[in-house]
């Protein structure tokens, strides 16, 4: 029998995997490390670029795909496979009669993709940190801003990589699976497990001795330095790890969609409305994340699906009424609760249980 | 050639104007105003505005625009700038409220854009104001429209303005040591909420002018905002940040650069590289914050003339 799951109950969830992980890279970069990222969008439209131009180019080249072009029979590898008079046959042959009737193969194109473009956002995560050690807070933000903003120009002007403003099609990964709402189902529980892998990871490392070395460095930068700390080095591999998230939340969002137009990578929705999670949820804290991410998700997602009858009550589209209600928050949060709702608490460096049994030991003693 | 120095002329002009009031702003205040592309864009629907309701020329609502514009500059100060400035808010903090503006003005300028097409049967995601202006000269074959001269000499108002404000005045003195030194400016008894309010004023101000400016040559909608604020920030951090007059110099280079140096690479390698225009005003403004921090303002420029040998060798 298979399980269905309400498209509205899909949409909420679906949003709230992707945003999450993006929220938690970069609360990694801005709650833990302190460092202003005002260019998340860079990552994750590098995830979805990865996402778009390379397994599908791969199994072109694995199955010698031909089509035929301008009067010729081609391998389309370059600019063809970008072509948005080609691209369109290209995916659905591959989808049909490569990817539906081969699981295993789906599943390894799935990771291989995900693999792919963490590190090309960890690459980009590097290329970051050259900024990230010359430059201090504000001038630091506006510069990483601008780094996002010059990918997402070359995304949308240059054809051969994913097909500039046409865009290009994502091979179907899930397509094996079976077909609607099972679909369906199994892409949602597929990225919220991979979202709680990202959590718990996340959660780990701000509980290990690196994450302690980042709010350490955060809230001093000399103190840490004095303690040894290697700042330039803590301050890259924190951006590489930020990177290699947030990319992989741009190509499972790619993955998702089913297709990748460098338009949709925008730095409001990929950049601000995180901020504003994050902000609302409170900064350096994962659990605020989820608290943070959750709430806006349900709130845009009702909204939305509300639309015609809240514009039959308010003079204004929810379209604008939605950019209006985020900057409210962010304004609001700034102004009376700057920690946001779950306040970042100081870590036990240890567990509890062995400060008890430290406690006890000492008083013993005594 | 002159076709398309006369309108860059304009556009450098207005990014000038918006990029020395996001200067003023952060300079008195230490926010980085990314509201200020809204305002430019509230200055473009001021005037569009105007012009419905009232009809005639645009040039009549140039100062309503800055005046009005300037007013929510001053709005944005009370209701969310002060308060984190009274906290000492840090540098991303102060950033991320005036983002938090900047988003609440793009909901409610698509709004008025509704509202303006409802009622006015206007077209307000694309106006072209440039079809109420009209032809002082022929230059070379080129037509010289009026809003060319208009424009640079509003610049020259606003050098000589706020020149003779910051350097003349009572008032302009104690700015400049309030933004030199807040603390001791308070100790000699400046009020320095009033600093605080002028700073927003004025830069809104600029923004409102800049954005009329602009409206002269560029489509109007929405988005206007969106599509400017790199440019404008490019403008105000090439000329320092530090600088009002550096502004307006790095607003006049990231303007003619962008809009002329396309133009010279499109004659080189053909039309597909305009797609490429806002790389322009983005490298430049990473370019200069990594290696030349200071800015077009902070160039020694007795030391320059030293070097060069002009003039004698400076003092």
């Amino acid at each position: 029998m298979p399980i269905q799951i309400p498209p509205i109950l899909i949409d909420i969830l679906m949003n709230f995997s992707i945003f999450l992980i993006v929220t938690l890279s970069l609360n990694l970069e801005v709650g833990y490390a302190g460092i202003p990222q005002f260019g998340r969008v860079l990552a994750v439209l590098a995830g979805a670029i990865v996402a778009g131009a390379i397994p599908g180019r791969l199994l072109v080249l694995l199955y010698n795909i031909q089509v035929e072009w301008k009067g010729e029979i081609i391998t389309p590898l370059g600019s063809e496979y970008a072509n948005h008079l080609l691209n369109f046959p290209i995916i659905d042959q591959i989808n049909r009669e490569i990817l539906y009737p081969n699981p295993a193969l789906s599943i390894f194109i799935f990771i291989l993709t995900l693999a792919l473009a963490a590190v090309f956002g960890a690459l980009l995560g590097y290329l970051s940190s050259y900024p990230a050690l010359r430059l201090r807070e504000a001038y630091l933000g506006i510069t990483l801003l601008a780094f996002g903003d010059a990918l997402k120009l070359i995304a949308e002007n240059y054809q051969p990589i994913v097909g500039a403003t046409q865009g290009v099609f994502v091979p179907n990964v899930y397509g094996w699976i079976g077909r609607g709402g099972i679909q369906f189902t199994a892409r949602i529980v597929i990225m919220l497990a991979l979202a709680a892998l990202i959590f718990l990871f996340i959660e780990r490392l701000s509980k290990s001795p690196f994450g302690r070395t980042l709010k350490a460095m955060r809230d001093s930068e000399t103190a840490a330095n004095v303690y040894g700390v290697n700042i330039p080095r803590i301050r890259g591999y924190t951006l590489m790890i930020g990177g290699a998230i947030a990319a992989i939340g741009g190509a499972l969002y790619a993955m998702y969609t089913g297709s990748m137009k460098a338009i949709t990578y925008d730095r409001v929705t990929w950049t601000f409305w995180p901020w504003a999670f994050m902000m609302l949820g409170g900064t350096g804290n994962n659990f605020g994340m989820v608290l943070g991410v959750f709430i806006f998700t349900i709130f845009r997602t009702l909204i939305f699906s509300q639309k015609f009858l809240l514009e039959a009550i308010i003079p204004i589209q929810v379209a604008w009424l939605e950019y209006i209600m985020i900057g409210l928050v962010i304004v609001l949060i700034s102004l009376f609760r700057p920690q946001g709702i779950i306040p970042e608490k100081p870590d036990p460096i240890l567990p509890k249980k062995h400060i008890e049994q430290i406690r006890e030991r000492v008083v013993k003693k005594k | 050639m002159l076709e398309v120095l006369f309108p860059a002329l304009v556009i450098s002009s207005g990014i000038a104007l918006s990029a020395a009031g996001i200067t003023i702003i952060y300079m008195s205040t230490e926010t980085f105003n990314f509201a200020h592309a809204s305002f430019t864009t509230l200055g473009f629907f001021i005037v569009y505005q105007l012009l419905l309701m009232y009809g005639g020329s645009p040039y009549y609502y140039f100062i309503p625009a800055a005046v009005l514009t300037g007013l929510v500059g001053v709005t944005t100060y009370f209701t969310v700038n002060r308060w984190l400035l009274r906290r000492g808010a840090t540098m991303v903090t102060l950033m991320m409220s005036t983002l938090g503006v900047d988003l609440i003005l793009f909901g409610f300028i698509n709004h008025w854009a509704d509202f303006i097409r409802e009622v006015f049967k206007g077209e307000p995601r694309s106006f072209l104001l440039r079809v109420y202006d009209f032809e002082v000269a022929e230059v070379f074959g080129a037509s010289l429209k009026a809003i060319v001269p208009i424009s640079l000499f509003i610049v020259l108002i606003i050098i000589l303005g706020i020149h003779t404000f910051l350097t003349k005045t009572k008032f302009g003195i104690a700015m400049r040591t309030a933004i030199e030194n807040p603390t001791l400016a308070k100790i000699m008894g400046v009020n320095i909420e009033y600093v605080y309010v002028t700073a927003w004023f004025l830069g809104a101000f600029l923004a409102g002018l800049g954005g009329a400016v602009l409206s002269m040559v560029e489509t109007g909608s929405p988005y206007v905002g969106i599509r400017y604020i790199v440019p404008l920030f490019a403008g105000s951090i090439v000329g320092g940040l530090y600088s009002v007059f550096g502004s307006l110099l790095g607003g006049f280079l990231i303007g003619l650069s962008q809009q002329l140096g396309i133009y010279a690479l499109s004659i080189t390698f053909g039309a597909w590289i305009t797609g490429y225009r806002p790389l322009i005003p983005l490298m430049m403004m990473v370019l200069a914050l990594l290696f030349f921090p200071e800015g077009l303002g902070g160039i020694k420029w007795s030391q320059v003339r030293k070097k060069i040998g002009l003039f004698g060798g400076g003092e």
